[in-house]
């Protein structure tokens, strides 16, 4: 039963994924010839291989990575409203990322120490424990009475999205105006131009990160039914949720080294899911990382080439952001109800 | 913990990066170049820099990526050979060309598109990533760092260097210098005011030691009230009417004229000692640079009536 709906997902996961990544690589502001571009020919072979696939790779990574890091989240929090960035883990990532920037700024990028701080590497280093500490702070001050309670969690998250946006806004006052443009350049949400050696690194962080997940999944059927539930059914509580929440932290801040601030991933593709393949993290899981890079994908390439005749691309966050907001408002209105 | 588990892909990554980098360069087609591994900070900050391959001695299609280095290959004499430029660049000249996008956000598929063999880049952080791109991807870019006077006497003839007519551009920066010491004569016999730069009104930017227009002013003759450490600072209008300058430059030029009205605390403002520049000359480093010596001498000559000059202190001679 499970095996076969499992399949079914994966099946229409990786249909979702390919026919996302035919259209982001086919459709551009350019208009290119496939042949060309498979002869070699100039500039079609460097557009198709050097502009879009590099793109469609790193957005099928971070949007993979978003959206089982919500699945994470939403079972450890019991809450569907839980989501990396609403819950202000990509804010601390951001936090992180930034600190790594600034650093090397004012030490001086053109010493060794500074070139170092502001190496991607560096940045997705600073990324990912930013997104552990304020994951930690999230369960930390979510609880009233010893008890995790979501409602007070993702609050905790809002307010700290909101610190998090302050000390980076003064962060890009102290640091010079080109490295201001960088790091504002980062933050916008952009899948953007990462080198190759950085697009491995991600690859690598990030596969860690969802193949954890995703070995986790049966305990999260089991940790989403409360914690005295999981324990007396064999669950090694705090170990797998500590597993499970660094998981989602690397993840969430290996997504927000590379492509900066992109909301609401976590949320729509995995409640989309919910509907379709119902509640179990076996297939929830999986079938998240699929539909996830599938529609970042698609989302970077609507981005693209919705505002063409502007000569302007927007930042794909901007896009999943206009997406995700009325849906956070519907599911909370909808949460209301059933309450 | 965290630590731990942080940095174990790391390591790994590096470990496996270049056999991934290989299999990434394995799916281009064959004959390609490989991709160029960038320096740490490789954004040049004081030297004009060569990034991707060398370029033709003669480049034919040539896209700039900044309006004020668009007019400098317009006074160079070279416009027919720019196939593109930004969506910001407003020159008569250059109306009819397909725009490549903007500073933060050049469109590394439309440059391409256009078969460029030179690129001019007005270095800056945001659109590095992008730039980096293109210049990986096989077409020779030019990075010019632009913030002071002397980067853009050097940016003319760089630039006309690299489209191979060095003449034009050692001619080009010959007349700016000239430009620069007329104005740096005919300042010594102005009095020397102090001044406001009002770059926008709302919040209040205004040019601080380090940016473009306060090099100019202090050429023109003219003393910035503002001092510390920041180029383009939001500026507190307290400190500003502290400050009481003798002369508010309204180089807002995007905005309305009577909006500096919000400003009217500003003694100067509120005693209409202000002077609205026509055009945006004095924020594009560039070869307008005579003429927006001129506008800003002609700004601080005007305040020459006895009656303003009486309460203003006379700065120190520099």
């Amino acid at each position: 039963m499970i095996l076969r709906r499992l399949t079914a997902a994966l099946a229409a996961g990786l249909v979702a994924l390919a026919a996302s990544c035919a259209a982001a690589l086919l459709l551009g502001p350019q208009p290119i010839s496939l042949a060309a571009a498979f002869a070699g020919v100039e500039p079609d072979a460097a557009i198709l291989f050097g502009l879009r696939l590099p793109r469609v790779l790193l957005g099928a990574m971070v949007g993979a990575g978003l959206a089982t890091a919500g699945v994470a989240l939403q079972a450890l929090l019991r809450n569907p409203l839980a989501e990396p960035f609403v819950l202000g883990v990509s804010g601390g990532a951001a936090l992180g990322g930034t600190a790594a920037l600034a650093a090397s700024a004012l030490i001086g990028p053109a010493t060794m120490l500074g070139a170092l701080a502001g190496s991607g590497t560096s940045v997705a280093l600073g990324a990912s424990v930013g997104a552990a500490a304020s994951t930690a702070l999230v369960f930390a001050l979510g609880r009233i009475g010893g008890k995790l309670v979501p409602e007070a969690a993702l609050l905790v998250g809002v307010v700290f999205n909101a610190f998090a946006a302050g000390v980076i806004t003064v962060v890009k006052v102290m640091v010079p105006p080109e490295d201001a443009a960088r790091l504002l350049y980062w933050l916008m949400g952009a899948v953007g131009y990462a080198d190759p050696g950085t697009l491995v690194a991600g690859a690598v962080l990030l596969g860690l990160a969802v193949t954890v997940l995703v070995a986790l999944s049966a305990q999260l059927n089991l940790l989403s039914l409360g914690d005295d539930e999981a324990a007396s059914l064999g669950v090694e509580v705090g170990r797998s949720r500590g597993a499970v929440f660094l998981a989602a932290s690397l993840a969430t801040g290996a997504a927000v080294a590379l492509a900066g601030l992109v909301g609401f991933v976590g949320l729509i593709v995995p409640h989309l899911l919910r509907r379709l393949f119902g509640p179990d993290h076996r297939v929830l899981l999986p079938a998240s990382a699929l539909f996830g890079a599938a529609f970042l994908v698609l989302a970077d390439a609507a981005a693209r080439l919705a505002f063409l005749p502007l000569g302007s691309e927007p930042p794909v966050g901007a896009l999943t952001a206009l997406l995700g907001g009325p849906l956070f408002l519907w599911l909370l209105r909808r949460s209301d109800r059933s309450a | 913990m965290i630590r731990k588990t942080a940095i174990r892909p790391f390591r790994a990554s590096r470990a496996s990066r270049v056999v991934a980098v290989a299999a990434l360069l394995a799916c281009l087609p064959a004959g390609r170049t490989a991709a160029v591994e960038a320096p740490a900070d490789p954004i040049p900050r004081t030297q004009p820099l060569w990034l991707g391959p060398p370029a033709p001695a003669r480049p034919a299609r040539v896209i700039s990526l900044a309006p004020s280095l668009t007019d400098t290959v317009i006074a160079l004499g070279e416009v027919g050979r720019l196939v593109g430029v930004t969506r910001y660049d407003t020159s008569p000249e250059v109306k009819s060309l397909p725009r490549v996008g903007g500073f933060l956000d050049p469109s590394p598929e439309v440059v391409l598109g256009l078969r460029p063999d030179l690129v001019l880049w007005l270095a800056d952080g945001g659109a590095f990533p992008a730039v980096r791109r293109i210049a990986d991807l096989g077409v020779p870019v030019l990075a010019l760092p632009v913030v002071g006077v002397p980067d853009v006497l050097r940016a003319a003839r760089v630039i006309g260097a690299a489209l191979g007519n060095p003449a034009a551009g050692e001619r080009l920066a010959s007349e700016m210098d000239a430009a620069v010491r007329a104005a740096e004569l005919a300042a010594a016999a102005l009095p020397r005011r102090r001044v406001l730069l009002v770059i926008g009104r709302d919040p209040l930017v205004v040019a601080g030691p380090g940016s473009y227009p306060d090099a100019l002013l202090r050429i023109a003759g003219g003393e910035n009230v503002v001092t510390g450490g920041r180029p383009w600072p939001i500026y507190s209008l307290e400190k500003a009417v502290a400050d009481d300058p003798d002369l508010v430059v309204d180089a807002a030029v995007n905005e309305p004229a009577d909006a500096i009205q919000r400003l009217a605390a500003i003694p100067a403002v509120k005693a209409g000692r202000v002077v609205r520049l026509p055009d945006d000359r004095v924020l594009r480093p560039g070869p307008q640079l005579p003429a927006a010596l001129a506008q800003l001498q002609s700004a601080l000559r005007s305040e020459l009536r006895p009656a303003l000059r009486g309460g203003a202190p006379a700065g120190e001679p520099r």
